[in-house]
């Protein structure tokens, strides 16, 4: 099976002008001719199949807009090449723009001034949806969320979480094989959070839809994604599955012991005794940094309970949160 | 072409429009006030003038042509290069370029509902009580179905014209002086604010080589001359239908071109 996204080395670069500074240099700009190219997205090449979810991520200003823009046909790559369903989405906007949905977390497609079942109505028309997929649509959304509260409602009466989720509806809507979700769960609360990860899961399910995810949550991406692709500053930093991420820095866990007296002192008297780990002391706790492939966990904190006494003791795992930030932070070595 | 894509477009644009009622009624009270100012400016060049007819025209027939020319504006001014201006810089433009259906016509249609309504809200009435007013100056015979032509193409064109400078928003990313601009030069050219029969001769044979009078003059001379020559109607109407497929070719082109220099907001 090909893949439904196809991206080879794509590149997008962007022409700003040169700002001065002050007034003066704001009137020498108006008549400036001189730009510099800023690459925004830098030699990018990744394959996505139908039916997968992929969180898109990268820090703000990464480029994670502008490749989701290219692939839904608003921006032409400067270089390089991009296949939407077999389509290249520039040339053929509007042949594609049947075949995805989008939603971007801070804006709405919906028809502000009037309830929500009219812009529904509007959808069915502008994508020519046929009334029997329309009704077996609705019916899925029915028995997934409780929409029969919101369909009578204006949009603009509407609370954020009710309106985002009445979005992703709409995007949803014509059946598209790719659905593009731009921050989808910014500025929820947790329970419409989960509503939100629970109903996207079910429609990918339900509908073998692609889902495109861009988040800055890393709960969203442990709900829903089984593979992450990470850019910064334009650059490919990490495509595969989320499992791998993990065991990207290796097998790292913290272990966390409580024990009587000055922890400080105590810390130190460990980190003698554990040559191979990084021993730190807080307020409560002492901590552990142990790789787990230099030894357990448990052979650890046993070899410790040999000499002291432990009264307490706590593990961490380190998250997705953590490594993505050491991402970020570091890159990939 | 499925048209009920479009018609439905129409109809939410209705809906829309009807929601806010307070909104039409402070609408008709501003055409009102600018009337008022209409009737009292002119009163007073007819009265400095000394005579009964100035270029032409009588002042009933100024005023009649005038209030009329407000009201076609009511319902003809889509307010494009606002809303493509605004789209651009709250980057909403990409949600409307993802609709399957072409930028320049999902635009037109999202609006033609307003349309319909000032249509029946602000012009209609004013027709009509003009008519009354004024004890039938406004011939009712033919003329009718010229003007009903007459504005199918002025509303084209118009929409043309502001699409095209609603495009140049794509450069600038700037709406409000472009958008004053355009709106002073249409409305004076276009014989809106002032009869072009008051212009000076060089302008006005300046201004009917140029498209703006077909927006507002071409539909208000068939409207008001009772008995037009054959000639006259062929000429005004053919003129409007020449502008109507160069401009409409001229902002699609112009929009296409553009739209592959876009950069949306927000990357």
């Amino acid at each position: 099976m090909s893949a439904i996204i196809q991206i080879k080395n794509v590149t997008k670069e962007f022409k700003v002008l040169n700002r001065r500074e002050g007034l003066k240099g704001s009137l020498k700009d108006l008549f400036s001719r001189d730009y510099k190219i800023v690459r925004a997205v830098d030699n990018i090449s990744m394959d996505i199949e139908q039916g997968e979810i992929v969180g898109y991520l990268g820090p703000n200003g990464a480029g994670k807009s502008t490749t989701i823009k290219m692939m839904t046909g608003v921006l032409e790559p400067t270089s390089g090449e991009i296949l939407v369903g077999g389509n290249i989405p520039y040339q053929n906007r509007a042949k594609n723009a049947q075949e995805i949905g989008v939603v971007f977390g801070q804006r709405s497609q919906l028809w502000w001034a009037l309830p929500l079942i009219e812009s529904f109505k509007l959808l069915k028309d502008i994508y020519q949806i046929s009334d029997s997929d329309y009704k077996s649509m609705m019916h899925l959304y029915q028995s997934l969320v409780d929409i029969e509260p919101l369909l009578h409602k204006p949009v603009r009466q509407m609370s954020l979480g009710q309106r985002t989720l009445s979005d992703i509806l709409a995007a949803f809507l014509h059946n598209p094989k790719i659905v593009f979700l731009d921050e989808p769960t910014i500025g929820l609360d947790v329970s419409m959070k989960s509503k939100i990860r629970i109903l996207i899961n079910a429609l990918n399910k339900e509908k073998n839809t692609t889902v495109i995810l861009t988040t800055h949550d890393m709960g969203d991406v442990d709900a829903l994604c089984r593979r992450i692709v990470i850019i910064d500053k334009g650059k490919m930093l990490y495509n595969n599955d989320i499992e791998h991420l993990k065991g990207f820095f290796g097998s790292y866990r913290t272990l966390k012991i409580r024990m009587d007296g000055d922890l400080k002192q105590q810390a130190e008297v460990i980190q003698k005794e554990l040559p191979d780990f990084s021993v730190s002391a807080d307020e409560e706790w002492i901590s552990v940094l142990v790789d787990e492939e230099k030894s357990k966990v448990m052979e650890v904190l046993n070899q410790l309970q040999k000499s002291h006494e432990i009264r307490d003791m706590q593990l961490e795992e380190i998250s997705t949160e953590d490594v993505i930030k050491k991402i970020y932070e570091e890159g990939v070595e | 072409m499925n048209l009920k894509k479009y018609l439905s477009l129409t109809r939410a644009g209705i809906m829309e429009s009807l929601q806010f009622r307070l909104g039409t009624v402070v609408m008709v009270i501003g055409n009102l006030l600018y009337l008022i100012v209409v009737y009292f400016l002119w009163k007073a060049i007819y009265a400095s003038a000394g005579t009964d007819v100035v270029n032409g025209m009588t002042f009933t027939d100024t005023l009649i042509y005038l209030v009329l020319a407000t009201a076609l504006f009511g319902f003809m001014e889509m307010y494009t290069v606002w809303e493509i201006g605004r789209n651009i810089q709250s980057g909403k433009i990409v949600l409307d370029l993802l609709k399957p259906m072409e930028y320049r016509r999902y635009l037109f249609w999202s609006y033609s509902g307003s349309f319909v309504t000032q249509f029946f809200f602000t012009f209609l009435p004013t027709f009509i009580i003009v008519g009354i007013v004024t004890h039938g100056a406004i011939p009712l015979g033919v003329n009718l179905l010229y003007f009903v032509i007459s504005v199918v193409m002025a509303v084209s064109i118009n929409y043309s014209i502001d699409f095209f400078v609603g495009t140049i928003c794509l450069f600038t990313e700037s709406i409000w002086g472009i958008n004053i601009m355009k709106q002073v030069i249409v409305l004076l050219l276009s014989g809106a604010t002032i009869p072009i029969a008051f212009f000076p001769e060089p302008l006005k044979t300046i201004v009917y080589y140029l498209p703006f009078q077909s927006i507002y003059n071409a539909p208000l001379t068939l409207l008001l001359d009772g008995d037009p020559k054959f000639e006259t109607v062929i000429t005004i109407l053919g003129t409007q239908l020449i502008w109507c497929i160069v401009m409409t070719v001229l902002s699609t082109l112009f929009w296409k071109v553009s739209l592959r220099q876009i950069t949306v907001n927000g990357g």
